[in-house]
């Protein structure tokens, strides 16, 4: 009696187990974890060149109500060719991915990328606006 | 019992002890090694990187036998191809001092080559030598594959060789140190590797494939050294009145940290090859490159699709005073 008590316990208690760890490592499609922030914001933004050296005339300005990052480039930047790298919440993901050079030459139609959050149930868009400095 | 346990204790002491004898003589004593009785040779190459035409190939070569059956009376380097002006075989033999310097004790006479064969005899008593051998590549074996055949001789009658290669000799040509003035010598041709100036310019105008400018910054924005395509946006060649017939285009991709060594003589190894050339996409790639500083360099296809280049920006001297900006230049170009 003692011993099958005890056989049913162990078994519960392996159960019960096995289906919380299951809930606590919750992975995305990416591999990543899905965590329970809720932050969705883009910190900053770089721009690199052919060289790897960085274009910008000036550091981005990001606004988060508007969800627009607005950056200078310099005088004679090769705009088909940049390297864009975002620095985003903790635990945020951005879609699309970037996966090499990105062409920005289309002023009249920025750019969007969309930041996701931590428990990738919020998603924000945000523009980045290029300008190109004068002459 | 007791009695028992006391015997297998001293059996099992007994036993580990004498395993541990017999492991022990496992270990053969170590004997000097007996020097082999004949010439033996070993030869190895001393330069790294791509094998350039007009450029050295610098060998070691060490021969050697025991002194009581002889010394050595000559060393011969056999090239497939013929080597340059310039090839010669070193006929003092080096040591390191204790400064550090290297430091050479003539051995042997001159060397002396003749077509494809250099040799050197030997002078003194020497029973084990090294000697640098140095293959100046030339223009005949560009894109080939060269073999070299050292062959030491003793005393005794005996020779021994060893057989250096394939080296596969570089496509490419090389032009170091090119210096280009602002409104003076500012006028590139990748195709004849020269520059031009304004008067030169309209000569050569179908071979002009860059311009090179200076200045400090385009009504607010910063422009600095240059490297422009006639062709390109006149934005970009401010000031500048291209001679007649002066309009080629050409791809540029500018590039940073890409110190060569055969441009830059830096402590960087990098070194650029002929199939860094063969897999060079310029495609969607702009005709300027603005905003060049030293160690720059830029990646060019010109507009006939003939040459492709890598332009290392050796170092650059702003405008003083009345001297206009110049810099300096090297170029490793590659024939498509």
């Amino acid at each position: 009696m003692k011993k099958n008590i005890i056989m049913a316990l162990t078994l519960l208690l392996a159960a019960s187990t096995w289906v919380a760890c299951k809930k606590d490592t919750p992975i995305d499609e990416d591999g990543l974890l899905i965590t329970t922030r809720r932050e969705c914001y883009v910190s900053s933004f770089e721009l690199l060149g052919t060289d790897f050296v960085t274009v910008r005339a000036a550091t981005a300005v990001i606004d988060t109500t508007a969800q627009t990052v607005k950056v200078t480039v310099l005088f004679g930047t090769d705009l088909k060719n940049l390297y864009p790298q975002f620095t985003l919440a903790q635990d945020c993901k951005l879609d699309p991915k970037i996966t090499g050079k990105t062409d920005f030459s289309d002023l009249a139609n920025p750019k969007v990328w969309t930041v996701v959050s931590g428990d990738r149930q919020i998603r924000k868009p945000y523009t980045v606006i290029v300008t190109v400095q004068p002459r | 019992m007791q009695h028992r346990l006391k015997y297998i204790n001293y059996t099992c002491l007994l036993a580990l002890s004498s395993l541990c004898m017999l492991s022990c003589k496992k270990d053969a004593p170590y004997a000097t090694p007996v020097a082999s009785d004949k010439l033996q040779n070993q030869a190895i190459k001393r330069t790294l990187g791509p094998n350039i035409v007009g450029q050295q190939i610098e060998f070691a070569y060490a021969m050697a036998i025991v002194p009581s059956k002889g010394k050595l009376v000559s060393c011969v380097a056999e090239a497939s191809i013929a080597g340059a002006a310039g090839t010669y075989m070193e006929n003092r033999s080096f040591y390191t001092a204790s400064t550090g310097a290297d430091v050479g004790v003539v051995v042997g006479s001159p060397s002396v080559t003749t077509k494809t064969t250099t040799t050197v005899t030997y002078t003194k008593d020497t029973s084990a030598a090294t000697l640098r051998y140095y293959y100046v590549i030339p223009e005949e074996a560009r894109g080939k594959s060269v073999t070299i055949k050292f062959t030491a001789t003793a005393s005794d009658g005996e020779t021994i060789s060893t057989t250096m290669g394939p080296y596969t000799i570089a496509k490419m040509d090389m032009v170091l140190n090119m210096k280009v003035t602002d409104s003076n010598l500012m006028y590139i041709s990748i195709g004849d590797t020269a520059v031009y100036n304004a008067a030169n310019a309209a000569a050569h105008a179908a071979s002009i494939d860059l311009v090179y400018l200076y200045r400090a910054n385009v009504t607010t924005s910063a422009f600095n050294h240059a490297l422009v395509a006639p062709a390109a946006d006149p934005q970009y060649l401010p000031g500048v009145t291209l001679p007649a017939g002066v309009n080629r285009t050409a791809k540029l991709l500018k590039v940073f940290n890409l110190q060569d060594f055969n441009l830059a003589h830096e402590q960087y190894g990098i070194y650029i090859d002929d199939v860094d050339f063969t897999q060079l996409d310029l495609t969607g790639d702009p005709n300027f490159a603005i905003n060049l500083k030293a160690e720059a360099g830029v990646w060019i296809e010109t507009a006939d699709k003939k040459y492709r280049a890598y332009i290392f920006v050796n170092s650059v001297t702003a405008p003083k005073g009345a001297v206009p900006a110049s810099a300096i230049l090297s170029i490793k170009r590659y024939a498509l």
